[in-house]
């Protein structure tokens, strides 16, 4: 297989935002999240909860309220009094519109998915219609006009209780008149709205609870509080004949360490989210049908995307903050050691640059060139493009002003292996190609899309020897692009599941592609098919513990020498697929590491297969080959994110 | 021969005691005011009455015999004694007044801004003074012409919104007045909700602490999750770096020198 020095780095000090609000769509099953830095985040729940579309964060957006309305439309609210869509087709914000109440506290949608409530700070509830194009304002409720929302099936509000300043964090309201309410002592209380009278008090917690969601079909509704836990409530027949009911507290899940800021009840989960940026989906066991694999819990820390670039000649690293840029360049060493042993640096990692944007808003994605002398990075509305100059460890940056009009943000930037051209993705669903000289960049061209599909391209990878650019989109296969020619070569047939990594094979220009089922396809751009090695693959089948893993892969390199070499890496483990090598079948050990030398010949032959997964370095954020006895691991170990976080509630244990 | 006996201190307690011993004693004073003109003819007619006591009590004698002009000598000496003593209490106190004044101006002019200042602004004022004619002549016909009641001051007071009309829509003029009430809104907001979650009475706790727990209780008690403070010193940590660099850098060229 080989001998690798690894290059483990630590420095990358990501922090994801917290989680603040949770929306789940029913028709879709999809869940819609929104953190506290205004990302807003799609996670398609039956892809393999893959989050396959992101809205970048805004520092002026708090959002408060989330909610789908009218199918597949997604609103959301914040303090900043601004009710805003976001077009899911081409990953932008449609329209914002000023409610003019001041900072907006909650919003609802009404069950027939034509109207929009807003809550406002001055006391006042208004009511939209929600149009085809737009949101249009109809009415105006007053503080006494309370009754009139009594339509609404959930309605979430911020209420101030004078006694004990108790806050109500949460309402939900449920359509056979029964009002629960979740406030700032613990409590989760159960109201009846035709007499205005308390029916049952539970004291849930010694915090506060912070956030609570009903079911679709109103049987159950889950609550959670600021110590992590989260409560499960269940209408239960009081004896097994009878047909009274009353609210159960049935499951407690401690899975957060910090407050829980939002929970949604999808048909069969339990969706949670809070400061500790972790978005737990615990299916319930009662409700899921079919008990493998699928209804185990899943924690999703990590995002979905790669944060992290590399310039290989250069040994630099660029790493995407919300932000700025960072620009480090990795310590070497001279010793040499034998399997396992950590080598002593020389020179250690340096930190050249640390690029900060300007504007409020998250960068969304960014790029150095391989030669390490350009660096690109967009947001919403600008694109930047640097140039950098490198004389005796002395670096210096030169911004290239003077974008094209066209070129105001992009979703994904690409450099080529010979650092000439520059490949941007836009969200209009236009594909552009640059040429950069050393002044600027020359030749803006677009590549023709196939005619009728206006989609926003996610991912681009580039073939080393220049002529092929691959680009996957929302839905619709990935489409591979002559860049001579700057025309379409072929489609790759559509699979059901989104793509989470593509790559281009050196020499013999095979497409990798990963998607989010863990299915690994290869495709050859010259041949428009299949390879062999994949129709093999997909005729045994993966291992069934390769299908079981939670985390998509990110990201897919290859050996400079050695075709038959495939490098990926998801959160957990990295593997090394040696196509020369038998594949695994179900009854083999998938992860096996190297046997131990005392064996045999004839076991170590009969174990070795083609998938060499090490899980030594993990949680992963990047792996890549520099050259051919160098790789580079970017870990993020949990513990340092959660020591950056905000402080969580005391717990008393005895002894302490 | 005049034995003098020793006065007591010409105090009013002699003028009390001159008024109650009668009427020869007033004579003789009212008699001796008239002619020196000064109240302190009391004073001369003192020793004629004393005199007179002592004698009664001690000896038979006959009145001592006092020139007139000694007496006149004695009462002039004393009223120029008194005169010189007022003469001098006054001249203190003005030079008292005098001081104090100085005193209060210099204070006052240590309040008050330099001269050089004082000049410019002084100027400034007549210069604007002579030109706000010309701004009241304009508004007024202006006033005049248009015959509308608003003027020009609201125009100027407020930025209102201007939609740009241009090729490109790069920005555009709100309402500062706006959009500071919605930033302190949200502000106000964003302070109530960080207060009830972060603020006092609520029951938050360190994430170093909340980690450490689990080694607290464990069999082998182990040191906290943030054992190290890596921030410590950091100023300090940098300049040796630095040090170690130059000195490095001065190493490296002395053998070569």
């Amino acid at each position: 297989m080989g001998e690798f020095n690894v290059h483990r780095v630590r420095f990358f000090n990501y922090v994801p935002s917290g989680i603040r609000c949770v929306a789940y769509n029913n028709q879709s099953n999809r869940l819609a999240v929104s953190r506290t830095d205004g990302t807003v985040e799609i996670y398609n729940l039956s892809a393999n909860y893959f989050q396959e579309k992101f809205f970048p964060g805004h520092e002026s957006r708090a959002t408060e309220a989330l909610c789908w309305a009218k199918g597949q439309r997604l609103f959301s609210a914040g303090l900043n009094g601004e009710i805003i869509e976001y077009d899911l087709q081409a990953l932008t914000i449609k329209y914002a519109v000023d409610a003019f109440g001041g900072p907006i506290w909650s919003m609802a949608a009404s069950p027939n998915a034509s109207q929009l409530l807003v809550g406002c700070e001055d006391g006042s509830v208004k009511l939209f219609q929600i149009t085809p194009d737009k949101i249009q304002f109809e009415r105006n409720f007053d503080r006494q006009k309370r009754s009139a929302i009594g339509k609404m099936l959930v309605d979430r509000q911020y209420m101030g209780v004078s006694k004990r300043k108790c806050i109500i964090w949460g309402v939900a309201f449920l359509s056979d008149g029964t009002v629960i309410s979740v406030d700032s002592a613990g409590k989760v209380q159960i109201w009846d709205s035709a007499t205005g009278t308390l029916v049952k008090n539970h004291l849930v917690s010694n915090a506060d609870v912070q956030s609570i969601a009903v079911s679709p079909q109103e049987d159950s509704f889950v609550v959670g509080t600021a110590e992590g836990t989260v409560f499960h409530f269940q209408l239960v027949s009081v004896t097994s004949s009878s047909s009274e009911k009353q609210w159960v507290r049935t499951k407690p899940f401690q899975h957060h360490t910090h407050d829980v800021r939002a929970v949604a009840h999808s048909p069969t989960a339990l969706i949670s989210g809070g400061t500790d940026t972790h978005l737990v989906i615990r299916p319930l066991m009662e409700k899921v049908e079919v008990k493998n694999y699928d209804a185990a819990l899943r924690k999703i820390t990590f995002p979905h995307r790669r944060l992290v670039s590399c310039a290989k000649k250069k040994q630099l690293l660029l790493f995407q903050f919300a932000h700025h840029l960072e620009l480090w360049r990795l310590g070497s060493t001279v010793a040499t050691g034998k399997n396992g042993d950590t080598l002593p640096l020389s020179k250690n990692a340096d930190h050249l640059l640390h690029l900060k944007t300007k504007g409020p808003e998250n960068i969304i994605c960014s790029c150095i060139s391989p030669c390490g002398g350009w660096i690109a990075c967009s947001t919403a509305s600008r694109f930047f493009l640097y140039r950098l100059n490198y004389e005796h460890d002395n670096i210096s940056l030169q911004r290239v002003s003077k974008m094209p009009v066209f070129l105001r943000s992009a979703l994904q930037i690409l450099f080529s292996e010979d650092s000439t051209k520059l490949f941007v993705a836009s969200n209009q669903g236009s594909l552009r190609v640059i040429r950069l000289q050393e002044g600027g960049f020359t030749h803006p061209r677009a590549f023709q899309p196939q005619s009728g599909t206006v989609q926003s391209m996610c991912l681009l990878a580039v073939s080393p020897d220049g002529n092929w650019l691959a680009a996957s989109g929302s839905s619709a296969g990935v489409h591979v692009y002559n860049v001579k020619q700057l025309k379409l070569h072929c489609t790759v047939p559509a699979y059901n599941f989104p793509v989470t990594a593509l790559a281009i094979a050196p020499n013999t220009n095979n497409l990798v592609i990963a998607h989010s089922d863990q299915q690994v396809f290869e495709y050859s751009i010259p041949d428009k098919q299949y390879t062999e090695w994949s129709r093999t693959v997909q005729k045994q089948g993966f291992h069934h513990l390769w299908l079981q893993r939670d985390t998509p892969i990110t990201h897919i390199s290859f050996h400079p020498k050695r075709p038959m070499h495939i490098l990926l890496h998801d959160t957990y483990m990295f593997c090394l697929i040696d196509k020369s090598l038998p594949l695994p079948n179900d009854k083999t050990l998938l992860y096996n590491p190297l046997p131990p030398t005392n064996e045999s010949d004839v076991i170590r032959r009969r174990t070795a297969h083609a998938f060499k997964i090490s899980k030594k370095y993990k949680p992963l954020l990047f792996v890549d080959l520099l050259d051919e006895k160098t790789l580079v691991a970017v870990e993020r170990p949990l513990d340092d994110i959660v020591a950056q976080l905000p402080p969580p509630i005391k717990k008393k244990k005895f002894g302490t | 021969m005049v034995q003098l006996r020793p006065r007591a201190s010409r105090a009013p307690a002699s003028a009390s005691a001159m008024v109650d011993e009668g009427q020869p004693a007033s004579e003789e004073e009212a008699g001796h005011g008239l002619l020196l003109g000064q109240p302190s003819s009391g004073a001369a007619a003192e020793p004629l009455e004393e005199d007179e006591e002592g004698d009664d009590e001690l000896d038979d004698e006959a009145p001592e015999e006092l020139t007139f002009a000694s007496a006149q000598a004695e009462a002039k000496e004393e009223e120029r004694r008194v005169r010189e003593t007022v003469r001098r209490d006054k001249a203190l106190l003005k030079e008292k007044r005098k001081r104090r004044e100085e005193l209060f101006i210099e204070q006052k002019k240590r309040k008050l801004l330099p001269d050089t200042i004082l000049e410019k602004l002084t100027t400034a004022s007549q210069t604007s003074v002579k030109k706000s004619p010309g701004k009241l002549k304009e508004v007024n016909l202006q006033k005049k012409n248009e015959e509308r009641e608003k003027g020009s001051d609201s125009k100027k007071a407020k930025v209102q919104k201007v939609q740009t009309v241009g090729q490109n829509k790069s920005y555009m003029a709100v309402r500062l007045k706006d959009q500071d009430l919605r930033d302190s809104r949200q502000e106000a907001a964003k302070a109530f909700i960080q207060n009830c979650l972060y603020g006092p009475g609520t029951n938050r706790t360190t994430v170093n602490k909340f980690l450490s727990l689990e080694n607290k209780r464990l069999p082998m008690k182990k040191a906290a999750a943030q054992f190290l403070n890596n921030t410590w010193g950091s100023q300090r940590k940098q300049n040796a770096k630095r040090f170690t660099k130059r000195w490095m850098v001065r190493k490296m060229k002395t053998p070569k020198t």
